[in-house]
């Protein structure tokens, strides 16, 4: 079948509106999303002007009134397909990802996002200094110091530069091991919550909303 | 009186629109059960078939999604046109999740037939 030139600018215009709006989803996917789209345009066009065996706008606009605007369009992909990821995936990269897009979406969103991002920064942190550790024994670790007024200060050092006075390493070597089982306990307990938010989400998107 | 009977209608169709969209997965599991289907067939069995109304901006999304939740896959085929289709077809999950679906349909609809005994 043929497609009249104006016909097939008009699907690239739709086509590419639809592409600038799917972000969050890798190449991969959005190209496969187009083709889909594309191949549905043509065929539903073709198949509204049998008896010319070429595809004109008229049909071509049709079919694209049909799929509503690009825009909803590419709202409904991200929404379904990021949320059904983060439920799969156990990657906080992907899941950091999920929330982001959920965060825009509605304030609990936020702030699961920003209880995920504290939880993984300090488990991160956790495991840094465990690793630190190993390579500046004498001033990685958990410190303790005096600071000024006779309150204690109590930090996490990665072990560059020298050790200010009256500090006192808390854990010893037992930082390696308990730098990382915290750091990895925290980044799993992260990983389980955030995704029993996605999902309870989820749900809540499939029931009926007044 | 026109102005509450206008109400009265807007509510029952927002009811029916959520039911209809709470059974389209369901729906496309079913019409993808006897074998794999592209998307556009997939709207005409479900429209053809039943009086389900799909939005096309909704099938193709939830498509989506029901493959990345593993119950559907996909695999690329030419067309005579020149431009490839996208074919679904249901995984072993899809096939169980579609069972257990159409159970809780079939219970979900005979508890209210006897519910609404009395209304017809």
């Amino acid at each position: 079948m043929t497609v009249a030139g104006d016909a097939q600018q008009r699907i690239e215009a739709y086509l590419g509106r639809l592409r600038g709006r799917l972000r969050g989803a890798n190449e991969a996917e959005v190209r496969e999303i187009v083709e889909e789209l594309r191949s549905h345009i043509l065929d539903k066009a073709a198949a509204s002007e049998e008896a010319h065996g070429e595809i004109t706008s008229a049909g071509v606009d049709a079919a694209l009134a049909a799929l509503g605007s690009p825009e909803e369009l590419a709202s409904e992909y991200m929404t379904d397909t990021l949320l059904a990821r983060a439920e799969v995936s156990r990657s906080p990269v992907q899941i950091l990802r999920s929330l982001f897009r959920w965060a825009s979406l509605s304030v609990a969103g936020f702030f699961v996002l920003l209880g995920s991002v504290l939880g993984y920064f300090f488990g991160v942190v956790f495991i840094l200094v465990a690793v630190a550790k190993l390579f500046h024994p004498h001033t990685a670790g958990l410190w303790a110091f005096p600071s000024g007024a006779g309150d204690t200060e109590i930090s996490f050092r990665l072990g560059f530069g020298s050790v200010p006075t009256g500090g006192r390493d808390l854990l010893g070597w037992w930082m390696v091991p308990i730098g990382w089982v915290a750091g990895g306990g925290l980044v799993m307990l992260t990983t389980y919550i955030a995704v029993w938010f996605v999902r309870q989400y989820r749900r809540s998107l499939a029931l009926p909303r007044n | 009186m026109k102005e509450r009977e206008a109400r009265e209608l807007e509510a029952g169709d927002k009811w029916e629109v959520q039911l209809r969209k709470g059974c389209l997965e369901l729906a496309i599991l079913a019409a993808l059960w006897e074998g794999k289907r592209y998307g556009l067939e997939i709207l005409r069995r479900l429209e053809s078939d039943s009086d389900l109304i799909v939005s096309e901006g909704t099938v193709y999304p939830l498509l989506s999604r029901l493959k990345a939740l593993g119950l559907l896959r996909s695999e690329w085929v030419e067309s005579e046109g020149g431009h490839p289709r996208k074919y679904y077809a249901l995984t072993s999950a899809g096939k169980r999740r579609a069972a257990e679906m159409a159970g809780i349909w079939a219970q979900f609809s005979s508890s209210m037939s006897k519910l609404l005994a009395p209304l017809s």
